[in-house]
């Protein structure tokens, strides 16, 4: 694995991150009976499988929720305030993801499409591969 | 062996000590020892028979190092509940209870303290908690956004008025109010001002969040029969759940759909309400934790006193407020009037509202609901009853 977390220890999901870091989305799915798992797991708690194959996917969704933040929390300077934070479910798969939603707001609503790409947020001394939004 | 722990256990003492955030007096074990002392001296034990402490949310206090001032002969059982907030608020009675009733303590303290200047703001410490890469190159930083998507889902999703919020905080406001240890004593609520407040993250504006204060609270368990001998009029556990349910907590805001906007409590509710032999109108007052407002109103349907069809019917400042209301909630001001200790001044008031003790009291209460904190990864609620 290549990735090295900015804030703490990384879980099942270490080729997540370092597929974000080669501009492509992989989501994983336990190769005994099919499930995607996110957060990733080691284990699938479903089949009790120890096998997970990544799977390409593309940044694509719908809104599932989202807020605007006002306050100048510590570590959100990447930002300009206020910026919105959404919570995307993907069209292709039963995933959700979190990210900064970028461009025009008009029209931001639960349900609303939206298209992602890969960018870098800085938080400290790192650059943290992350998805960007922008209603559709 | 009683499978069922109702009425067997009982809080006999309570302490309590509250200041501004960064004005303790003393550091924050200093504080902590004063509250427990206080919860001693209410009950009428002698401090170094305490022989069994529980904490929760991370609290920094091994209770190895209060010893010495206690004066304690030995310690029989400490515990924490897992968990960086308030989740496990009330599940700490029941850790403490389970040690009772298995005879491997005999007086337990169930305790949080919180000094900032030796732990920190402890929404930072809560998120430490929780912080991954995921939020943070997203902008999450902090309790108050995360709570906030949820809200906006149990508003814009399913159609709960943000309205209510007000009618929430109005109604721990009026009892705080008239609380001469809550940081609202003698402030009216004013409508302009909370609208007005500076938007923290949409949904919330800055009086939907609670405000936080350096403080400690203890509060004294004994069996029930122990108690009766005891000064105050014990009041007895009636019943205690933790816990959490698949879908739920923690999962990069995966949660099943129906389960994200709640607060968690579904997953306690029939093991809360069967243990008491209750259901939700047989609760007289409750204690409600809200880190947010829309996060206590979510607790209350959770809860089962409304559901989304008629929260709008239950959610009303008049049917919150003591002597009056059907449902008064927060009779001392709550976390966000009275001061947040990490959610401890909910516990103290649940057993001083059943002793007759409430700034605003309600007449003939025998049960309060202690509803813990809310949207947790794990949550805990318990009531609390009197003979």
């Amino acid at each position: 694995m290549a990735y090295h977390s900015a804030t703490g220890p990384i879980g099942a999901e270490g080729r997540y991150w370092d597929a974000l870091l080669e501009g492509r989305l992989e989501l994983p799915r336990c190769k005994g009976c099919g499930q995607w798992h996110w957060p990733a797991v080691w284990r699938c708690g479903s089949c009790g499988g120890w096998d997970h194959e990544w799977v390409e996917q593309s940044l694509a969704g719908t809104v599932f929720t989202y807020t605007r933040t006002h306050h100048p929390f510590g570590g959100t300077e990447a930002f300009a305030k206020p910026f919105a934070t959404l919570i995307v479910t993907l069209d292709t798969v039963p995933v959700r993801l979190v990210g900064v939603l970028e461009g025009d707001e008009t029209g931001l609503r639960i349900g609303a499409p939206v298209t992602g790409t890969i960018a870098r947020t800085a938080f400290g001394d790192a650059q943290i591969p992350a998805s960007r939004w922008r209603l559709l | 062996m009683n499978p069922n722990l109702s009425g067997l256990v009982a809080a006999a003492g309570v302490g309590y000590r509250q200041y501004k955030r960064g004005t303790a007096p003393v550091p924050e074990r200093g504080v902590l020892v004063r509250a427990i002392v206080d919860a001693c001296e209410d009950a009428g034990f002698d401090p170094a028979d305490v022989d069994g402490f529980v904490s929760y949310g991370d609290d920094k206090n091994e209770p190895v190092r209060l010893m010495p001032d206690l004066g304690t002969r030995a310690i029989n059982w400490s515990a924490q509940v897992w968990g960086g907030g308030g989740g496990g608020i009330a599940g700490a009675f029941g850790i403490a209870a389970s040690a009772i009733l298995t005879g491997q303590a005999r007086a337990v303290v169930v305790f949080r303290a919180l000094v900032e200047g030796n732990s920190g703001r402890l929404s930072a410490a809560v998120m430490a908690h929780h912080l991954n890469d995921h939020m943070v190159s997203s902008g999450i930083l902090a309790p108050a956004q995360v709570c906030a998507m949820r809200a906006q889902r149990m508003f814009e999703y399913h159609g709960v008025p943000y309205e209510l919020c007000e009618e929430l905080v109005r109604a721990s406001y009026y009892h705080g109010s008239r609380n001469p240890e809550a940081v609202a004593y003698g402030k009216d609520f004013d409508h302009d001002e909370y609208r007005g407040s500076r938007i923290i993250a949409e949904p919330f504006h800055l009086f939907d969040c609670s405000r936080e204060n350096d403080g400690a609270g203890a509060i004294l368990l004994v069996s029930t029969e122990m108690a009766r001998d005891l000064k105050k009029k014990p009041v007895k556990l009636l019943s205690v759940a933790q816990g959490t349910e698949a879908g739920y907590g923690d999962l990069l805001e995966n949660d099943v759909t129906d389960l994200y906007p709640t607060a968690g409590f579904r997953a306690i509710r029939e093991r809360l309400y069967g243990t008491a032999g209750l259901t939700p109108a047989d609760i007289d007052v409750v204690q409600l934790y809200e880190n947010f407002s829309a996060q206590g109103i979510a607790s209350l349907i959770d809860h089962g006193f409304c559901s989304y069809e008629n929260v709008a019917e239950v959610v009303r400042f008049e049917n919150l407020i003591a002597p009056s209301g059907k449902l008064p909630v927060n009779t001392s001001g709550g976390n966000l009037a009275h001061g947040f200790v990490h959610g401890f001044v909910t516990a103290v008031e649940a057993v001083r509202c059943l002793r007759g003790e409430s700034p605003n009291p309600v007449a003939g209460a025998r049960t309060c609901l202690l509803a813990g904190g809310p949207g947790a990864p794990t949550i805990s609620s318990a009531i609390f009853g009197i003979d």
